[in-house]
């Protein structure tokens, strides 16, 4: 579809019209001209065409986050500013860039831009900055030349020379631009991202069963993987990036305490919400098994929902949660759907004519929670098989709630009952990981393919089912017995 | 001048790549449509579907090839495009032109193919070896008796070894652009690492002579081998639609196309026989060596003598048989990638060597140290060992490493942990420099003194983000006394140096340097005759260094005079030669001298020199998960003498880092019917930053006076490191199951790690 929206390239504001579906990395290459920006997968894989993005965040103050623009339609930069590598040379060479040189850190110097828009958009929204913090942010840039020796260098340079970052956006863009970060006249733009022109629609729809050409996306970060070149006619429609559908708020239903998830909550909104972290203590040190920083700024959770990949990393953690879906209909009519239950096959969901995935909806109770991935890379892959944990614990210390959801080994993301019924009302042992590890053996039916043979799945299972329990009760200490 | 100028553009985000240089209007892209199964038959493609989405679109086939349909070099076994049946799945069947790229890729969507019948598929090297299905002949190399020295061995082992094949992913994937011309020939940009090459296969298939085909090569996003043969393909279809349609025509492939259509790295499957003494001396080793080759000959009779060549690794070893045999199957035709056949070779001798150690019950450390090549051994192919630092580097690597330390270390961390195990392995390094075929070592190039003091240097060298031009400008530079910033690598043209040989076998930097410094000497020679005209002295009591004419040059050695400053600067001398009418370009040309080998009796002397070297690799695995991470890896490289730390450090770290990624990650998988399904980067995983070890890397910078600037060619020899990674992964394995045989199936995955540790059975129903 074609529309007229409002968005700012790096210095210069346009209120253009655009094909929706048409993707940022094509139009910012083509249209504007720009060809810092490199297509190296156009998949979102490997952070060659990693652009800064300013928009609004959840609550309303402004946000800078890397993403791969490759996985970005134009259709979602709507009251949004992109930052290329031309933005950022236009005063010629910068810190970051003089550090990557120093180093020799750009050979072939194809990923180069991609790094440097990665660490100057650490230096810019980065909490902790040291060198570690620094390479978990270009986890979604790949170097083939370097071996990442340089660029470890280059980043911990930077690290030292920029101990001092002040903590606000505004004091911190003022002090990046008079130390040459960021060229002076772009930084004075970035507190304020452009008005959108577009009017918000705040909910999401998934697949329209009627008509299954018309898909709503969420941040694009599936979609475009599987329609990297997508046709005109089937234009998909943006969700809503507004804030209020970012929103992630407590509510009592019943006298129950309730999360709600707005429909365009993104793996970062969910991780970084102290909320989502007070219910699962602890659930944000899995953040860095998600993909990669640019996509998790962009993956949406309804998206991961609705996409039916049985191998989500995050519907399996949501199933563990006991999320269920606000699946609102055309006439306004609302229902709520168990999360397992809204997948009826592969692929297939319980979605009617004109239904949309409004939001999401999590019991409020304090879980203990464990998350395990098992892939071929540790940063950026996409899972062999996955599973997810949430258990209460009784004051007798046997377990008095379980939630045990796997991926990966059916059509389907699992919530494998017979595992919770066993775990229920039982003292965390060795034995009882080994019963666990021997039902998980058996779920599901897996299958062989690129990411492992269905034995490796079976026993990955079984694996990850002890894992659970090593790591929920960490001093039982169950892997002396386990692994003897 | 410390920064790469090359890096700066790079940094800034100005390099022009193929992709990003500005687009003639009217110009046209092409699209692939690519077979799709590893064997099949067809009666032809329907183009109507395509044709109706644009009235921009043209398909072209086989039939519209003006020349010759054919991409081989070595034997004429590949065509440009299919003519009724394709042998691999990613063949070019047609290549589709469009006024966008996106309009191109979906019309080539849109193109169906008729009569499809599959055809058995063939993807196993043996089995292809079975049914006699193999290009050219084997070769086999000897030295010795090794069915008469096992009668003295101790311990005698077989066993067969797998290596897989790897993806180059360099970033900036293949393409072209060509211009038609009014010859009938094309002018072509192409992402290739040989220029000439590139350039012979266009005239061909445009059917013209190579006057008329002019190939410039300005920059590589990346090459590691995969733009040595395979780029061809590319720049040949951009010239074929250049010519029909009669407008520029670019080709630019996506990752994906880029992953089905073009060769890899060979996967192998091999067998040896080794026979050791009680205390570790290698006697004899045997080995056969199966190489996938894939569906045409491509690269393969060169790749695959280097294997032979380094067969037996970093070793002394008496009495050695190896043969090698290309298998032709229904895979893509497999190519040339950073170490070109010597990684295979060398994993089978370090597999063979752990083997033994586990049965002897030693340190795998132990034998390799025991049998190091010394100074006047002899290689099995006939040529002496010759300054041999095989010990030093292995010496000082261990002991950089704490091996004995880190032992202890690992045994002790071993017995307090149940979920983690550690390991460590060494892998030491000998790797023979120059081509293998001798005619291909030699170079050229053209140097140009502009009359303002500038200076432009082009050679066959292709720059790929190795820094060989940077290593041509500094060599460059000092030769002809200019400063180094005055001086510019131009692109590689086929119409400036002609008849160049690939920027390959590492030794871009060892010839091109050498071309130029050949010309640049010639200048230098001249302009030094114009200055000593104008002060008057003796061409010998004239130095040019660093922009500057000196004067009483060689005072210093008579102690005569002092020496000082004649006033002059380079650009002054520049133009006085200009204006005297002296000649201030110069062609230069280097042949590799001494290179000899007898084909027939497989001996004789194929490298210039060796270059040594030794990495200590620790591992953890996760005994749980069969999950895996690398902790350190200490590295000792023979740089010789470094005419760039930083591009060096950058050479060595980088190939490791590929080298590790073959060993330890990255699987190229097909399924049973020869399809590819790592054909993405979602399904293909190489190194990221998170999965590399902390590197600490030492130059062992004894000088090698061999070649220019006493350095040594450091491309792909740093690659072969990443097999310690191999083994240090099984180290730990075998620290959870202590007795039990190691596998040696390379990569390594976490898949087969878990196999091993839980006693899965390596081959089930449906694995």
């Amino acid at each position: 579809m074609k529309r007229v929206i409002r968005f700012r390239l790096n210095t210069r504001l346009y209120e253009e019209e655009v094909q929706d579906e048409a993707l940022a990395l094509d139009w910012i290459r083509s249209t504007a001209g720009l060809k810092g920006t490199k297509e190296g997968c156009r998949e979102g894989d490997c952070g060659a065409c990693l652009v800064l993005m300013g928009g609004r965040a959840a609550d309303g103050s402004t946000e800078w986050k890397g993403v791969t623009s490759c996985t970005l339609g134009m259709g979602d930069l709507d009251g949004r500013h992109i930052i290329t590598i031309e933005g950022l040379a236009a005063d010629g060479l910068t810190p970051v860039m003089e550090a990557m040189l120093d180093e020799g850190a750009s050979q072939c110097g194809f990923c180069s831009p991609g790094f440097i828009l990665a660490l100057t958009g650490f230096l810019v929204s980065g909490v902790s900055i040291d060198p570690v913090a620094a390479m978990a942010a270009v986890e979604g840039n790949l170097c083939r030349c370097t071996g990442y020796g340089s660029i470890r260098r280059a980043a911990a340079t930077l690290c030292a020379d920029f101990a001092d970052l002040p903590a606000g956006l505004a004091p911190r863009l003022a002090l990046l631009a008079s130390r040459k970060v960021l060229p002076p006249e772009l930084a004075a733009l970035m507190a304020s991202p452009p008005e959108a022109l577009g009017v918000a629609e705040a909910a999401f729809a998934s697949i329209h069963p009627a008509d299954p050409a018309r898909v709503t996306i969420g941040g694009g970060t599936d979609y475009y993987v599987r329609n990297p070149d997508p046709e005109p006619d089937t234009a998909p429609r943006f969700s809503d990036q507004a804030p209020e559908a970012r929103a992630i708020r407590k509510a009592l239903v019943s006298g129950q305490a309730i999360l709600e998830l707005g429909a365009a909550v993104n793996t970062d909104d969910f991780f970084s919400s102290l909320l989502v972290r007070a219910m699962a203590p602890g659930i944000e040190r899995f953040a860095s098994d998600i993909a990669s920083p640019p996509i998790r700024a962009r993956a949406t959770l309804t998206g991961n929902i609705a996409n039916a990949s049985p191998i989500a990393d995050m519907t399996a953690i949501l199933i563990a949660l006991g999320a269920r879906l606000v699946l609102e209909g055309d006439p306004g009519g609302e229902r709520l759907v168990e999360l397992p239950d809204f997948f009826l096959g592969y692929k297939k969901l319980d979605l009617h004519a004109g239904e949309r995935i409004r939001g999401i909806v999590l019991p409020g109770e304090p879980v203990m929670f464990n998350f395990e991935k098992a892939a071929k890379r540790a940063r950026l892959d996409i899972a062999t098989v996955n599973s997810a944990i949430a258990v209460r614990m009784a004051a007798d210390g046997s377990i008095a709630a379980a939630r045990y959801a796997v991926g990966g080994v059916a059509p389907v993301p699992l919530r494998l009952k017979e595992a919770e019924a066993l775990l229920i009302g039982k003292k965390p042992s060795a034995a009882l990981a080994r019963q666990l590890g021997a039902l998980a053996y058996e779920a599901g039916s897996p299958i062989s393919d690129v990411r492992g043979a269905s034995r490796y799945r079976r026993r990955l299972m079984e694996r990850l089912a002890w894992a659970h329990c090593i790591r929920l009760w960490p001093e039982l200490r169950l892997e002396e017995e386990l692994l003897a | 001048m410390k920064r790469n100028p090359d890096s700066i553009v790079n940094v800034l985000g100005k390099t022009l790549y193929v992709d990003d240089l500005p687009e003639n209007a009217g110009m046209l892209h092409g699209a692939v449509v690519l077979s799709p199964s590893a064997h099949g038959r067809y009666s032809g493609l329907d183009e109507s579907k395509a044709l109706a989405l644009d009235p921009s679109v043209r398909v072209l086939v086989a039939k519209d090839v003006p020349g010759q349909n054919q991409l081989g070099s070595a034997v004429l076994d590949e065509a440009l495009l299919a003519e009724g049946d394709w042998h691999y799945h990613g063949q070019v069947l047609a290549l589709v032109l469009a006024s966008s790229r996106v309009l191109a890729r979906r019309a080539a969507a849109r193109v169906q193919i008729l009569g499809r019948e599959d055809l058995p598929a063939v993807t196993d090297p043996r089995e292809a070896f079975k049914r006699g299905d193999i290009i050219l002949s084997p070769r086999t190399q000897r030295m010795g008796d090794p069915e008469a020295a096992y009668k003295d061995c101790a311990l005698v082992l077989e066993g067969r070894v797998e290596s897989g094949g790897q993806e180059h992913v360099y970033l900036e994937t293949q393409g072209a652009i060509a211009w038609p011309e009014d010859s009938g020939g094309a002018r072509v940009i192409s992402g290739t690492q040989s220029p000439a090459a590139t350039q012979k296969i266009v005239a061909r298939v445009l059917g013209v002579p190579m006057n008329r085909v002019e190939i410039e090569t300005r920059r590589l996003g990346g090459a590691f081998g995969g733009k040595e043969d395979q780029a061809n393909g590319w720049a040949a279809l951009a010239a074929l639609g250049a010519v029909k349609s009669g407008k520029p025509v670019k080709v630019y492939l996506n990752r994906r196309d880029d992953m089905l259509a073009t060769g890899k790295r060979h996967p192998y499957s091999s067998d040896f026989k080794i026979g050791l003494s009680a205390d570790g001396m290698i006697l004899a080793f045997e080995a056969d060596y199966y190489q996938n080759a894939g569906a045409a000959c491509d690269l393969s009779p060169a790749i695959l003598p280097r294997t032979l060549f380094h067969a037996a690794g970093a070793y002394r070893v008496p009495n050695v048989r190896v043969t090698g045999t290309m298998c032709r199957t229904n895979l893509v035709p497999f190519t040339a990638f950073r170490g070109f056949g010597g990684p295979q070779g060398l994993f089978v001798m370090e597999s063979a060597i752990e083997q033994a150690a586990a049965v002897l019950g030693m340190d795998p450390v132990e034998i390799q140290r025991k049998n190091l090549l010394k100074t006047g051994d002899s290689f099995h192919y006939g040529q002496d060992v010759e300054d041999a630092r095989a010990e030093a580097t292995v010496t000082r690597c261990l002991q950089k490493a704490r091996y004995e330390t880190l032992r202890a270390e690992i045994t002790a961390f071993n017995a307090a942990h149940k979920d983690l195990k550690r390991g460590a392995a060494a892998f030491p390094l000998c790797f023979g420099i120059s081509f293998t075929k001798i005619m291909m070592n030699q170079g050229g190039s053209l140097v140009h003194v502009y009359n303002d003091g500038s200076v432009s240097v082009a050679t066959g060298a292709i720059e790929m983000g190795q820094g060989v031009g940077r290593k041509i400008a500094i060599v460059s530079a000092s030769t002809l006394g200019a400063p180094l910033a005055s001086i510019r690598i131009d692109s590689t043209r086929t119409s400036t140096v002609a008849n160049t040989m690939p920027t390959a076998a590492s030794t871009g930097a060892d010839i091109n340097v050498m071309a130029a410094k050949v010309a640049c000497d010639e200048i230098r020679k001249r302009l030094i005759g114009v200055a000593a005209a104008r002060l008057g002295v003796e061409p010998s009591a004239v130095a040019l260094e660093a922009g500057r004419v000196y004067l009483n040059a060689g005072a210093a050695a008579t102690g005569s005079e002092a020496r000082r400053d004649a006033g002059l600067s380079f650009a002054d001398l520049v133009n006085l030669a200009y204006e005297q009418r002296v000649d201030l370009s110069a062609h230069g040309f280097y042949a590799t001298p001494g290179l000899h080998f007898d084909m027939k009796s497989e001996k004789g002397h194929p490298f210039l020199y060796h270059v040594y070297g030794c990495a200590v690799i620790s591992a953890t695995v996760d005994t749980l998960r069969g999950s895996y991470q690398f902790d350190d890896a200490f590295i000792v490289h023979d740089i010789a003498n470094s005419i760039d730390p930083i591009v060096d450090m950058g050479q060595i770290e980088g190939g490791f880092a590929q080298g590790l990624g073959w060993a330890a990650l990255e699987e190229l998988k097909f399924d049973d019917k020869g399809l590819l399904v790592s054909n993405t980067l979602s399904t293909y995983k190489l190194p990221d930053a998170h999965f590399m070890p902390r590197m600490d890397v030492e130059f062992y910078d004894k000088p090698n006076p061999t070649v220019v600037a006493n350095s040594k060619a450091v491309g792909e020899p740093p690659l072969m490191y990443g097999i310690a990674g191999y083994f240090a992964v099984l180290d730990a394995l075998k620290a959870a199951k202590p007795g039990k045989k190691g596998f040696y199936d390379l990569p390594m995955t976490p898949e087969k790690a878990l196999r091993f540790l839980a006693d899965d059975e390596p081959k089930e129903q449906g694995s």
